[in-house]
């Protein structure tokens, strides 16, 4: 197995979209999400010397991450809790009193259906890697942050069927991705 | 000779359209092409449904991606605490 070599330079370009994601899945709010990532990245360079190369930057970058979200948790946890009022029913039988009760549950958005789109994400991302970044990166201005063509073309000087060009390569790429791994 | 080229396009210019139909786009005259090409051609018959389901994956998937100023910072902060 080949070692896996560590270049913290590259960490921004390369993994912040998947980190990024990973977190809000987690934590459902963006400053914090920010804060965390931007914590790991210390951490992960304070830590450098300890990569061993057994296992990809990103895995490593992520299990680091990991770890601060369960402190993260932590802290909420223990902040809370104290004023925290519980209201039981006295009574089964009363279940289900609260007109919110008697709603039926969203059946549109289950938390598997959630679990399973994050993944879905994450999946997507992965598979983005293989893209060359020039690529990649008007992929996902175009696809996920919805920029318009013609601002594309102005940022990054090339006409319209350049961009179509690139677009249509990244896609077949990533069907092909995802057809193996997801479809 | 020039309307058969014109309505008939090549399976690259098909793919294009395809993807341009993708963002909405495509023309009402790139739709017709489409329609015709796919028609015929098996193989971008198989890519155009292939990326709608990528557009659909992407949609469901919630992708967010990271605001550029955050990176910058980051960025500038981890090229401090190397050149420390």
């Amino acid at each position: 197995m080949s070692i896996n070599e560590i270049d913290p330079t590259k960490w921004v370009d390369k993994y912040s979209d998947y980190l990024f994601n990973y977190t809000i899945a987690r934590v459902n709010d963006r400053e914090l999400a920010n804060d965390l990532i931007s914590e790991t990245f210390l951490a992960g360079l304070k830590s450098m010397k300890n990569f061993k190369g057994e296992a990809s930057e990103r895995t490593w970058l992520i299990s680091i991450l990991k770890r601060k979200i369960i402190d993260q948790y932590r802290k909420i946890n223990s902040n809370k809790g104290r004023a925290e009022v519980k209201i039981k029913y006295k009574e089964d039988s009363n279940e289900g009193d609260w007109l919110e009760e008697q709603a039926p549950d969203r059946f549109d958005k289950t938390a598997e259906d959630m679990m399973e789109n994050e993944e879905l994400g994450l999946a997507i991302l992965n598979c983005m890697e293989i893209l060359p970044e020039k690529q990649a990166k008007i992929f996902k201005m175009k696809t996920i942050d919805g920029v318009d063509t013609e601002t594309i073309c102005n940022e990054f000087h090339i006409t319209p069927s350049n961009l179509w060009v690139i677009i249509h390569r990244a896609r077949m790429t990533l069907a092909q991705c995802l057809e193996k791994n997801w479809f | 000779m020039n309307m058969k080229r014109s309505l008939l396009p090549d399976c690259a210019e098909a793919g294009y359209c395809c993807d341009k139909k993708q963002y909405n786009e495509a023309s009402f005259l790139e739709k017709i092409k489409i329609l015709f090409h796919l028609a015929l051609c098996k193989p971008c018959r198989k890519y155009a449904s292939n990326s709608t389901k990528l557009t659909k994956l992407i949609e469901k998937s919630n992708l967010k991606s990271c605001p550029e100023e955050e990176k910058k910072i980051w960025k500038e902060t981890i090229e401090k605490e190397i050149s420390r």
